[in-house]
């Protein structure tokens, strides 16, 4: 007969093996989220999250490609299009940074940090 | 002022010219950025009439000289010809005095025509004994090649094509396109019902806004770190040659101005890279033994896909 101590031992291991990855998942979550000051450091966390998240993007990628293959993928990206416009006459263009609502822009990038998958599988933005 | 310039001439061309909205884009773009374009397809892709309707458009001044093996460059650049009634030897101008020339199968023509051609299009005038006559503003060739022939053709040598700023292959049009063809060509197609969209100091103008167009520090080091990957690919025998490169950030900046931008972007350099450098990239010939793809398209491909841009 088997004792109950032992019934909650292997209760125990079992919620921790359930939960665990959970958790995991919420601290990466955490840890990949965009605190951005400004429009570039905005796009330089989208830029972070992009090459996580999307694994099989090449390394010579540009904003347009990025873009494109997001909407693809479903991600809605029609938001960010002024604030992109605008980082790259900053970025290209020589023009100042502007002062501009960026919260898009780390929307996108935060929403990319929660679906971070590696090269190795798991859910991630298809072509 | 370019975006609009630019829709209204490809709405004017497409009037004639069905389904060869890039086409249209590529040889604006180019003649803008003050280049020239071989045009390679098999016959009856439209070449013909899309250079006419596009010089039509522009209002400018269109040639067609049918290259043949036996044509001499007295026949395209001209020579002196004896006047009987002065008695005296004067320069008669040939058939490159235009705006636009359309040098059709340019590889039919033996060498030595070729490269009078070639040198004029880089000089941007003509010598012929001492006499030298500048060649109009503006002025491009358009030559076509049809890349299926071997009989009794010169291919023009790497020096020759790296002349060009941009190759354009004319591919088959799609099965939607060729309806669309078919339908135009119902009714007789007349290149007078393009309209003239463009004063020659509206495209003087714009070519000078090209000129303004900026390209940041970092796009021309990203545009260096492109050249020296395709000269160390191990597939390619010969790279792009500095000249190639500077013909990109011309064309890109004429792209960029098209699109109604004062700036280049990578995405710009990466839309025109491969037709203007494609043509000169030179495949190592045992890259196949080795199982290297012999596509400059694919290998370019993968180069822009490996060199990271500034973003």
């Amino acid at each position: 007969m088997v004792s109950n101590q032992l019934i909650l031992g292997a209760l125990l291991a079992l919620n921790i093996a359930l939960y665990l990855p959970l958790v995991f998942s919420a601290l990466r979550r955490r840890k990949h989220k965009v605190n951005a000051s400004n429009l570039a450091d905005a796009f330089n966390g989208l830029e972070m999250a992009l090459k996580e998240a999307v694994p099989d993007l090449p390394a010579g990628f540009t904003w347009e490609e990025a873009i494109a293959r997001l909407r693809s993928s479903g991600v809605k990206t029609e938001g960010m299009d002024f604030a992109l416009k605008s980082y790259e006459e900053y970025r290209y263009g020589g023009s100042p940074l502007p002062d501009l609502d960026f919260r898009e822009v780390v929307k996108v990038a935060n929403m990319l940090g929660g679906i971070t998958t590696g090269k190795s599988g798991g859910a991630s933005l298809g072509r | 002022m370019g975006a609009e310039i630019r829709d209204k001439v490809v709405a004017e061309v497409g009037k004639v010219v069905v389904g060869r909205e890039r086409e249209i884009d590529l040889l604006l773009m180019c003649l803008l950025a003050r280049g020239h374009v071989l045009l390679e397809g098999v016959p009856g892709v439209s070449k013909t009439l899309l250079a006419n309707a596009f010089s039509k458009c522009l209002g400018l001044q269109f040639k067609r000289v049918q290259f043949t093996p036996d044509i001499l460059p007295l026949d395209i650049i001209g020579g002196f010809v004896f006047n009987m009634k002065d008695r005296e030897f004067e320069f008669r101008r040939g058939p490159i005095f235009t705006n636009i020339l359309l040098a059709d199968e340019i590889n039919r023509a033996p060498p030595k025509v070729q490269s009078a051609l070639l040198e004029s299009m880089q000089e941007l005038q003509v010598t012929v004994e001492g006499h030298t006559e500048k060649l109009p503003f503006p002025f491009m060739v358009i030559a076509t090649q049809n890349p299926l022939e071997f009989e009794g053709v010169y291919p023009l040598p790497e020096g020759q094509l790296d002349r060009f700023m941009v190759k354009v292959s004319f591919k088959y049009p799609s099965k939607e396109v060729e309806a669309g063809i078919l339908k135009r060509n119902l009714s007789s197609i007349d290149v007078n019902d393009v309209r003239t969209v463009l004063t020659v100091g509206e495209l003087d103008a714009l070519v000078r806004q090209v000129e303004e167009v900026k390209v940041s520090d970092e796009v021309l080091a990203y545009l260096a770190r492109v050249a020296e990957a395709t000269r160390n690919e191990g597939s390619l025998v010969l790279g792009a040659s500095p000249r190639a490169m500077v013909q990109l950030v011309h064309c890109a900046r004429a792209k960029a101005l098209l699109v109604g931008r004062k700036y280049v972007t990578p995405d710009d350099i990466k839309s025109v890279a491969n037709e203007v450098l494609t043509h000169r990239l030179t495949i190592d010939r045992a890259a196949a033994l080795k199982g290297v793809s012999r596509n400059p398209e694919a290998i370019l491909t993968a180069i822009l896909d490996r060199v990271e841009p500034p973003r």
